[in-house]
């Protein structure tokens, strides 16, 4: 049976992806963003844009493609919802 | 004795309630996850109910020297308990307000026939063992598909609760005897059960830290 993912569990795997193909200078890419997260170009769009605009995501200027990397804001953000995903799932429940 | 056990039992249960009521309320705001949110209400209102009955019982035990606790009181902190009861089994996406399972159901359904009607008390403590049920069953659900250690305990905890609160009603059918004490023991134990997955929280880590 198919699991529903809740809008913030997709948040933390987009952050968990950004955080894990850390690269200071380069970021990491949609298309790496959309195979390790699971979803959709034109979902992923409005969510990353989102991200942007709450500082949890740092839009990288670059020659060959659009890319992201995750700020400080986003690293504490993971912390958290990592934090809280084992709380919620100690009750039975998902995040 | 019973107005000792009823204050520890009720004076923990206030304890557990705020404690996981505060760390959802923490994680609600640091992740604005909703399900948090509903957690942290279900626990305050646990909580709070717990403390109701507390004070009710403290004060007939210090001012009134009743010997019984003042009926708006404790159906007030039942009530209470009954919305945080009622917000863990939303947050499980209750479907139906009687669990599936035909065994459950039958369990859950005979208190309701050997408690008397007439107090508005007792028919919120049956909705509340009935949420109770559906919660730990639930709960063990969970269990079974992750294997996480603390949801067992969690999932036992609601599962003492609701048998404590069973065996409570056949002490209103055998009074003076050790049913009712039993019941408050039981129901401690669950209260602490739940509570562990709080131990679990690393509290200092919850703030931002610059070297992140």
């Amino acid at each position: 049976m198919t699991q529903h993912r809740t809008q913030i569990k997709i948040v933390g795997e987009i952050l968990d992806t950004a955080m894990q193909e850390i690269d200071e200078q380069e970021g990491t890419t949609v298309t790496h963003i959309i195979r390790k997260a699971n979803i959709s170009h034109g979902r992923l769009s409005t969510i990353l844009s989102n991200l942007v605009s709450q500082g949890l995501l740092e839009q990288v200027n670059s020659k060959r493609s659009c890319r992201y990397k995750i700020s400080p804001s986003g690293r504490e953000f993971l912390v958290a919802y990592k934090t809280f995903r084992e709380f919620s799932d100690d009750f039975g429940l998902s995040i | 004795m019973e107005f000792f056990l009823e204050i520890i039992l009720n004076l923990i249960g206030l304890l557990v309630g705020i404690v996981i009521g505060t760390i959802s309320y923490i994680g609600f705001k640091n992740t604005g996850s909703p399900t948090l949110f509903r957690l942290s209400i279900a626990f305050f209102a646990i909580g709070v109910g717990f403390g109701i009955l507390a004070a009710g019982f403290i004060l007939d035990d210090f001012i009134f020297k009743t010997g019984h606790i003042n009926k708006g009181i404790s159906t007030l902190g039942v009530i209470s308990q009954v919305v945080g009861y009622w917000f863990i089994a939303f947050s499980h996406t209750i479907r139906t307000f009687f669990p599936r399972s035909r065994y459950f159901r039958s369990i859950g359904a005979i208190p309701l026939f050997l408690v008397s009607f007439n107090y508005i008390e007792n028919i919120f403590r049956a909705i509340s063992f009935i949420l109770l049920v559906y919660g730990a069953i639930e709960t063990m659900i969970s269990y079974v598909q992750g294997r996480k250690k603390t949801t067992l305990f969690v999932g036992i905890g609601l599962s003492l609760l609701a048998f404590g609160e069973f065996i409570g009603w056949y002490s209103f059918v055998f009074p003076e005897t050790i049913l009712y004490a039993a019941s408050i023991i039981i129901k401690i134990g669950g209260l602490v059960s739940v509570g562990i997955p709080v131990s679990k929280i690393p509290l200092r880590k919850i703030s931002f830290d610059e070297n992140l």
